[in-house]
């Protein structure tokens, strides 16, 4: 392999750059006029909402569009070469040495038939020719660099063997292998929990920090980006919006479309009464269907008509800035830091009686060994144990945790779909855990409902919205014929703000966002009581998010529902929720007021998971907490408190009562619960994790 | 009267032509496959700045396109003589391609009919119209409609009836005409006649018949019992699905033509045990649209007793006169030998659609949809039949023109062995087993079923492919 010389122009320069397919009705422009540069140890972010071609620059800088796209302008120099010129020779000595693409879902980047280590050695037999023993002592190295536990057991595995979040180590292992020069990231956090995320994202820094690589970091959420990026570039519909340096963009955005993004997103500081979150309008324009002038321009407020839309508008640099430009006409007129048209502010809703009383809920679930012949060895997996808690009329009673933390085990207990084994479940002061689905009454199954969390798959694709949500109300009973139900299906959707002519169209008609709203029409077409909404905006945009947060809320208001939200965003659970359940390995370690949960004194795990989740804010300061390791499984829960092995605090507590008992449920003030062995007074030591330092 | 020729008055004109388009057909192969050594490419796509795109064609190009003109002219000779067919009036002129052409009118007109209001209505038409969009789908639609019309109109097309016998017409050539024709009977058998003096041609046509009114019933019945069993075992699981699984697997292994021998031996036709099958597997149907009508109106009493007294008394009627025999109206009834070849395809067909159901419920009901279905309390067989089995429609709907086309051949299988069908039956597998005697003298009694039997098929495999493309296209 030839050497690798020293080179400091930037590494990547892409300028003007345009991609398009071709199907066979028309040109489908995916990228237009997009242009950025990334210097030698620097971490570029790329972010914007699905759709918007972050990804295809990814794909169009690896020169992998498949058949029908094509690179129909502009240049990408990657050391000052340009890719659009190399022979596919040429591509191929590049790609994967120099320069390295790491996907969203670790499982499908890893051989399933190959070990670890014959996999990660590939790499450098295949591109420096190295031999077997040298490749395999890199590997090693590599496999220890990335923080892995026992490599050498890391490499004689086989992927299913590992967790997500150490295949998705193992895919930057082999990332690494070749020293590239550029690593290209798409997404590849994603998949992962919060906790384990913040362990990649440290990784990835330190690793950018220690070889020195350039980073091209493609996500959708602002929050990450700004823990692990320099610069970012923000692109809309195709284009580059507005790019500069983190600072520049954060606190100074010259786009209306940054803007709107910010003030979507649950900042600390927001609140659903006073501070409601300002929803983009309208929806992302489809790519044959972009408006002339400004793709933005019909959703933005500071649309001119005339000048907005009347031609192509050009990238401007934004004078006094370091490389930051934007794609506005008027960013100099604009006042940037005139504060957001507060819509409708709310009161607080009056939080009436108990409706739903949980007391020391268990379901246990048998796992045989083999399903022919019953008998053999039998495990037990504890996915709820000794669950209590109490919810409201009109209240918002958050559940937060990963997967795998026992949350949809309970949601299944409270639907019926599965029967408790302990304790019991009270609605209105009736035993309901006992109770399958198929044996409650019409009632009790119409007041309890659910909202699903992937938009995608919470309808039934081959029948009409309407019918959908007919059936719902026929199996509730509510109507006498079909006309007087059709009447109440179209309330219904008036009630979720859709257009009545959705009644007639298929699913696949839909965006997310819409599709997500008729799942919350078929909640309540019941008029459900308590609706356990299973992570309803997780799947959507950040623009959309705002949006169904704010119907779910105000639907809330005006029926009087119990909303169990089950999250695992902090961010938007402290925005919309009035008290906090945080979930670790089937049990509820921490219970009390929003405000309570999010200060200290914490229980280590919230502290932790405070930590890592992404907030976008240049004037936060957080704690920097890493947990190790992985979630246990549930089949094998670790002795005594399940979250011994990963604790910081544990060597606080005396003795080994942390891997010997469960702790008891403290009680630290009215209404705050936490499941903790650690004294009163190291309690009372903890620090805030989250500072907002101006302001 | 003399022979007539294959192809008429325009043989002298288009003959060579033909010659020359399979000629030039092959010289673009040969010159394809040359230059590809040569290490030649085909053209590629280029954009200019402009957005427009231009392709640089090389000799390989030029090839393929030599290749696909010879292609079109070919077909192109075809449709002449069907046409000179119609056209002319004299069987002389017309050749014995233009005489079937002219015989199939009906089938011609049908067929375009067909098309032309499908392509005009193809976008509101869901799936079916899309199938338009494929050229594959729409020849292969082509192909098993053009058999489809056929049967239906086979009375007016056939020249002879199918048991007809001219003794001296025994073994005669394509285009023989008939010693001393009676006033008004057709002048010629058109593909000759077989060892005992029928027609060949309408024995054909009337094959086409046969075999259409067996493949598609019994194939619907083997996945109304595969459904109504794959459910239930891909939803349910647990013992179910392995009791069920295993049963399914002791048939599949169970050696087939082994299995038809079996029910066709007289001991067993006489213990009854093919009507007891019958009367077992044509209860499913039955099953499936009662408990389709119940889980769907359970909450709409009038409505659902309305829709199960129709399946009831419509399903039982069917019964009696499918399964005993005993259709009190009289109107249905099968003949014993066909129940058995019926009840064997059903039989040997509906575990392999069990298995392809329940690996297909398998996947569906971890969705959200079937979860909602669940939590607002919908019985399990609303989950299992409306929710569920509208999703699995794609891969079923391939899979059924497929199985028509297996259970085609299967059919003509059964016929080669003289099993179900009676003797002379002009099906396709028994017509093709008659001609194999004297095939090296006589191939002309053989091949016409032959060349029938393979191009419904690939007919109903082309139409899968189209189906199984463009669905998966939405």
């Amino acid at each position: 392999m030839a050497e690798r010389e020293d080179y400091d122009g930037p590494i990547l320069e892409i300028e003007n750059l345009s991609i398009s397919f071709f199907t066979r009705l028309r040109e489908i422009p995916a990228v237009m006029d997009f242009s950025c540069k990334v210097m030698p140890g620097e971490a570029m972010g790329l972010v914007g909402e699905s759709g918007c071609g972050k990804s295809t620059v990814a794909l169009g800088v690896m020169q992998d569009l498949g058949v029908n796209g094509r690179i129909v302008g502009g240049s990408i120099k990657f050391k000052g070469r340009d890719l659009n010129e190399m022979s596919q020779e040429e591509l191929r000595a590049i790609r994967g040495s120099e320069i390295a693409m790491i996907y969203q879902e670790p499982m499908a980047s890893l051989n399933p038939a190959m070990r670890i280590g014959k996999q990660l050695m590939e790499v450098p037999m295949i591109h420096e020719g190295k031999s077997e023993a040298e490749a395999y002592q890199m590997a090693l190295e590599v496999v220890q660099d990335v923080r892995l536990p026992d490599p050498e057991r890391m490499l004689r595995s086989y992927p299913h063997q590992l967790s997500g979040g150490q295949q998705q180590r193992i895919v930057i292992a082999m990332a690494l292998m070749s020293k590239p020069s550029l690593l290209i990231l798409d997404e590849p956090t994603t998949a992962l929990d919060v906790t384990v995320e913040a362990g990649i994202v440290d990784l990835v820094k330190g690793l950018g920090e220690k070889y020195g690589t350039s980073m091209l970091f493609i996500s959708h959420n602002l929050g990450l980006v700004l823990e692990t990026c320099d610069r970012l570039c923000v692109m809309y519909s195709g284009e580059a919006v507005e790019t500069g340096s983190i600072e520049d963009v954060f606190d100074e955005m010259q786009h209306p479309y940054t803007q709107a993004l910010f003030r979507s997103i649950p900042l600390p500081g927001a609140d659903k009464n006073a501070r409601p979150l300002v929803a983009i309008p309208g929806n992302f324009p489809l790519p044959h269907e972009r408006p002339p002038g400004c793709n933005f321009g019909p959703r933005c407020n500071y649309f001119e008509e005339g000048r907005c839309n009347s031609g192509d508008i050009p990238m401007a640099r934004v004078p006094g800035n370091d490389r930051h430009s934007t794609r506005c006409l008027r960013f100099q007129e604009i006042d940037w830091s005139a504060p957001p048209d507060v819509g409708e502010t709310t009161e607080k809703a009056e939080v009436g009686n108990t409706v739903l009383k949980v007391e020391n809920l268990k379901k246990y679930y048998e796992v045989a060994a083999s399903a022919l012949f019953s008998g053999g060895d039998k495990k037990v997996v504890k996915a709820n144990e000794t669950i209590s808690f109490e919810a409201r009329e009109s209240e918002t009673l958050a559940i937060v945790g990963e997967s795998g933390c026992g949350k949809s085990t309970l949601a299944k207990v409270l639907m019926g779909l599965e029967t408790a084994t302990d304790g019991q479940v009270l609605l209105d002061n009736k035993n309901i855990e006992g109770t399958e689905i198929q044996n409650r009454d019409t009632r009790t199954i119409s007041s309890v409902q659910m909202v699903f969390q992937n938009p995608f798959d919470t309808l039934n694709p081959s029948m009409t919205v309407g019918r959908q949500i007919m059936r719902a109300l026929e199996v509730f009973g509510i109507g006498k014929n079909d006309a007087e139900r059709r009447e109440k299906m179209l309330d219904l959707l008036d009630l979720v703000k859709l257009p009545r002519a959705f009644a007639d169209r298929m699913p696949r008609q839909l965006s997310g966002g819409q599709k997500q709203r008729v799942g919350i029409a078929r909640a309540f077409a019941g008029g459900a009581r308590i609706v356990v909404a299973d992570e309803p905006v997780s799947a959507l945009d950040v623009s959309v998010q705002a949006a169904v947060t704010d119907l779910l809320m105000e639907i809330q208001r005006r029926e009087k529902t119990t909303l169990l939200f089950i999250s695992h965003d902090l961010s938007i659970v402290r925005y919309l929720s009035d008290r906090v359940m945080v979930m670790y390995l089937g049990h509820v370690v921490e219970i009390g007021d929003t405000a309570q949960v999010f200060a200290p004194p914490y229980h280590p795990y919230t502290e932790a998971l405070l930590s890592a989740v992404p907030i976008a804010d240049t004037s936060v300061e957080k704690k920097h907490i890493v947990l190790e390791g992985d979630i246990p499984s549930a089949m094998n829960p670790p002795s005594g408190c399940p979250f011994q092995t990963r604790c910081k605090w544990k060597s606080e507590v005396p003795g080994n009562l942390c891997e010997t008992e469960v702790p008891p449920m403290k009680r630290l003030a009215e209404g705050h619960e936490i499941k903790c062995h650690l004294a009163e007074d190291i309690l009372q030591r903890m620090e805030p994790v989250i500072v907002v330092t101006d302001e | 009267m003399d022979l007539l020729t294959w192809t008429g008055a325009l043989g002298p004109i288009l003959n060579p032509l033909m010659l020359a388009a399979v000629a030039v057909f092959l010289l673009g192969l040969i010159g394809n496959f040359v230059l590809t050594l040569a290490g030649q490419q085909a053209g590629e796509v280029q954009i200019n700045a402009d957005h427009t795109l231009t392709i640089n064609r090389t000799p390989v190009d030029y090839a393929l396109m030599a290749m696909k003109y010879a292609v079109l002219l070919f077909l192109a000779c075809c449709l002449a003589y069907i046409i000179g067919g119609l056209v002319q009036s004299d069987p002389m002129d017309q050749g014995i391609l233009g005489a079937m052409g002219r015989r199939f009118l009906p089938v011609w007109i049908a067929l375009i009919v067909l098309f032309a209001l499908s392509i005009t209505f193809k976008r509101k038409l869901g799936l079916y119209g899309k199938l338009f969009d494929s050229l594959i789908g729409m020849i292969g639609f082509g192909l098993v409609m053009f058999w489809m019309f056929t049967a239906i109109f086979a009375g007016t097309i056939i020249t002879f009836g199918p048991i007809d016998v001219i003794s001296q017409m025994r073994n005669e050539v394509p285009g023989t005409p008939l010693p001393n024709p009676d006033d008004g009977a057709y002048l010629y058998y058109l593909l000759g006649g077989d060892n005992l003096g029928r027609d060949v041609f309408s024995r054909m046509v009337m094959g086409a018949r046969e075999v259409l009114k067996i493949a598609p019933a019994a194939t619907l019945f083997a996945f109304m019992v595969g459904i109504t069993l794959g459910l239930p075992a891909g939803y349910f699981g647990g013992k179910l699905d392995t009791v069920l699984t295993f049963i399914a697997n002791l048939v599949l292994a169970f050696p087939v033509i082994l299995l038809f021998y079996l029910l066709v031996t007289p001991e067993i036709v006489d213990a009854g045990i093919p009507t007891y099958m019958a009367a077992v597997l044509f209860l499913f149907p039955i099953i499936f649209f009662v408990v389709l009508f119940n889980s769907r109106y359970h909450t709409q009493p009038t409505k659902r007793l309305a829709y199960i007294a129709i399946s009831l008394v419509i399903g039982f009627w069917l019964y009696s006169g499918l399964a005993f025999n005993a259709d009190p109206l009289g109107l249905i009834s099968m003949p014993g030998n066909i129940l058995i070849v019926f009840v064997s395809v059903v039989f040997v067909n509906s575990p392999t659609v069990f298995r392809i159901v329940r690996g297909i419920v398998l996947d569906i009901k971890t969705r959200d949809y079937v979860a909602a279905g669940q939590t607002r309390g919908e019985g399990p067989w609303y989950i299992m039949l409306w929710e569920i089995l509208p999703n699995a429609r794609g891969p079923l709907i391939v899979d059924f023109c497929l199985r028509i086309g297996y259970t085609t051949i299967l059919l003509g299988t059964l016929g080669f062995f003289g099993l179900g069908v009676s003797p002379e039956s002009p099906d396709w597998g028994s017509t093709i087993n008659e001609g194999r005697r004297l095939l090296t003298i006589y191939p002309h009694p053989a091949l016409p079923p032959a060349l029938a039997l393979m191009s419904l098929v690939l007919g109903l495999n082309l139409l899968a492919d189209g189906l199984r493309e463009e669905s998966l296209k939405d």
